[in-house]
């Protein structure tokens, strides 16, 4: 009989074997460390522990890939408040209010605060994963080829129309570019080799690994290392373990960035960063004091960790329920668990339907280790913070060869990683974000195979794309989102609200 | 199903994605050129003097030697030399070449890195080392 999300208990019971709960502590703790050190993000931590995972049983090697998601995610608050560096990218809101309280001497009850609001943020996220995934999960199995195919350019447009958002169009060509990237190597149907230009070793195609890695870890290295100057950290803490009432003061933020946080995680490649600027651009919204939002407002600060934490829940809600990832570490895990032969989607639901409560286990174990190396040692987690980056990177950059050499041990994954690498990092220099290539990547293989099955099934007829009733939601909403960033069409659609509106007497 | 490929239709044939994902590529292509040629004092211009003024600039050879070292790195690996000896010279050299730390300190963490990288992933993961 099922239980439901109450199921969780059960699995967290079975969890808790000291073993299980050593990696979940040195997983946590790696990725706070991850987290903390600018240039690291979650991404990376969780790809380089992808290789170093690669020979364990399949649950030890999720539940450290899992933990070292949450842990950098709430790690990443660390560097934010203390160098007002955001330590990944989804915490950069918090460096608007969390470092101008560490600058006030307020380090540690900023800390403090930041670690709380994400472990209520990830435990929201957590409640959420094991509510919806099993009904999107049963609606993923009226999914077929039409709506699988549009559910990738949906993804592709979403992702690029968030994670650019001042010029979307460049989200768009990355996510169509990594569409195209996708396809190199022999495809599906029948075995055809595409752009492989006589290379035995792009007969395989770029493996997902070797291109984040590059994309993310060596794009950020050599950013980094063009750099001379790093800022000085704030070096007094302070008491760190918040109050209660300060806490339950922003139910509602609370709630309300937990709700963003979902929802934005739920939508494809979009992800942390994403979420948690919604989240604080809600909460400035809706606060009785937006006036102290940027200059130390407790509740900016909780709301920014609360929506980006929440996130991590609501992003693996879909890898688990249609293989889809909801931002760029939940590609990657969603990498890691094929790697493990866990095979997430639709029949994950039938096949294997406690799968979505041991994940909520394991994530639940995350938060928790999360909180408590939030919360102790902070003042020598800090010292972590001053190692000279040109330590640093060299380092991080072995780890990433490593890293994308033991997937497939084959050295041509280290030339796709420099590669990729470069042209990571010439996109970030364009300002093109790198989110939509790695979700292209991952789902140009669903977009093939699914446009051309569903084609021939219909003998070239393609009006079932445009008539299914899921199919049809879909386009609708693919076709809004596109229209919302084109001038003309919001010119359009403004003169037709002012027609509309009634005109006073 | 046909049996050879180019009996396929064409809208099943293995170049139908690719084609039409060229396509939106080259619309999105000729947007952003249309675009870029609409604002005001657009033109493709390279001014001598500031090609020379970023080559000068500190922080692209900074960004030129990492690439470099990186690229020797990778084409280092895999021609038979140990691993550990590849990845401590290519950490020494980078730390060095950035000024790090004193080349006891740089000597010490490269050496120990490198034993650590290697032990982890050969021993405990029984990954072979490139």
């Amino acid at each position: 009989m099922s239980l439901g999300p109450l199921q969780i208990l059960g699995e967290l019971w079975a969890l808790a074997t000291p073993l299980m709960l050593f990696h979940a502590l040195w997983a946590t703790f790696v990725g706070t460390m991850v987290g903390m050190l600018p240039g690291l993000t979650a991404t990376m931590g969780i790809a380089l522990l992808t290789g170093l995972t690669f020979g364990m049983e399949p649950r030890y090697a999720i539940i450290i890939l899992l933990c070292t998601y949450v842990g950098a995610i709430t790690g990443g608050s660390r560097s934010a408040v203390l160098l007002n560096i955001p330590g990944t990218p989804a915490n950069a809101a918090a460096c608007l209010d969390g470092f101008p309280l560490s600058q006030r001497g307020l380090a540690g009850p900023a800390i403090g605060l930041s670690a709380t609001s994400s472990f209520i943020g990830t435990v929201f996220g957590i409640l959420c994963l094991a509510s919806f995934t099993p009904l999107l999960g049963r609606l993923a199995l009226q999914f077929q080829s039409w709506e699988y195919f549009w559910l990738a350019v949906f993804g592709i447009v979403v992702c690029g129309n968030l994670t650019a958002p001042t010029d979307p169009l460049k989200g768009w060509i990355a996510g169509f570019a990594g569409l195209l990237l996708s396809l190199v190597g022999q495809e599906n149907i029948a075995g055809y080799a595409r752009f492989t230009f006589g290379f035995d070793e792009m007969r395989g195609g770029f493996s997902l690994i070797p291109v984040l890695v590059g994309l993310y870890g060596m794009a950020e290295v050599l950013a980094v290392m063009r750099e001379q100057t790093l800022p000085e950290i704030a070096r007094q803490v302070g008491r760190v373990l918040p109050r209660f009432r300060e806490v339950l003061a922003h139910w509602k933020t609370t709630i309300r960035s937990g709700l963003v946080g979902v929802t934005v995680g739920v939508i494809p490649g979009v992800g942390e960063d994403v979420a948690s600027w919604v989240s604080y651009d809600l909460a400035k919204r809706a606060s009785k004091h937006p006036e102290e939002f940027g200059k130390g407002s407790r509740e900016g600060l909780l709301a920014a960790e609360t929506g980006d934490n929440a996130c991590i829940g609501g992003a693996i809600i879909p890898v688990l329920a249609l293989a889809v990832p909801g931002s760029a570490p939940a590609a990657v895990l969603l990498g890691a668990m094929w790697l493990h032969g866990v095979r997430p989607g639709p029949l994950l639901m039938i096949e294997f339907p406690s799968y979505v409560y041991e994940v909520s286990a394991m994530l639940i174990l995350a938060a928790c280790a999360s909180f408590f190396i939030s919360l102790v040692g902070v003042r020598w987690q800090v010292k972590v913070l001053a190692i000279p980056r040109p330590i640093m990177m060299p380092i991080v950059f072995t780890l990433c060869v490593i890293g994308a050499y033991a997937i497939n041990v084959r050295i041509f994954d280290l030339w796709v990683m420099f590669a990729f690498g470069l042209v990571g990092y010439a996109m970030r220099c364009y300002n093109y974000p790198a989110a939509p290539v790695v979700l292209g990547v991952i789902l140009g293989d669903l977009l093939d195979v699914n446009l051309r099955r569903a084609l021939i099934r219909t003998d070239g007829d393609i009006t079932p794309f445009f008539t299914r009733p899921i199919s049809v939601v879909l386009v609708a909403v693919t076709l809004v989102v596109i229209a919302s960033r084109v001038p003309a069409c919001r010119r359009a659609a403004a003169r037709l609200v002012r027609q509309l509106r009634p005109t006073p007497p | 199903m046909p049996r050879h490929l180019q009996d396929w239709p064409a809208y099943a044939g293995p170049g139908m994605v690719t084609g039409l994902l060229g396509v939106v590529l080259l619309g999105m292509a000729a947007g952003l050129g249309v675009r870029a040629l609409r604002r005001p004092g657009a033109g493709v211009t390279l001014p001598l003097a500031d090609a020379r003024r970023y080559l000068a600039d500190p922080r692209t050879r900074r960004l030129a030697l990492m690439a470099g070292l990186s690229l020797a790195y990778l084409v280092s690996l895999g021609r038979g030399w140990p691993y550990q000896v590849t990845t401590g010279a290519f950490l020494i050299a980078a730390m060095l070449l950035f000024n790090a730390a004193r080349w006891w300190v740089v000597l010490l963490v490269s050496v120990a890195t490198a034993a650590v990288i290697a032990a982890v992933f050969n021993r405990l993961f029984l990954v072979p080392l490139p």
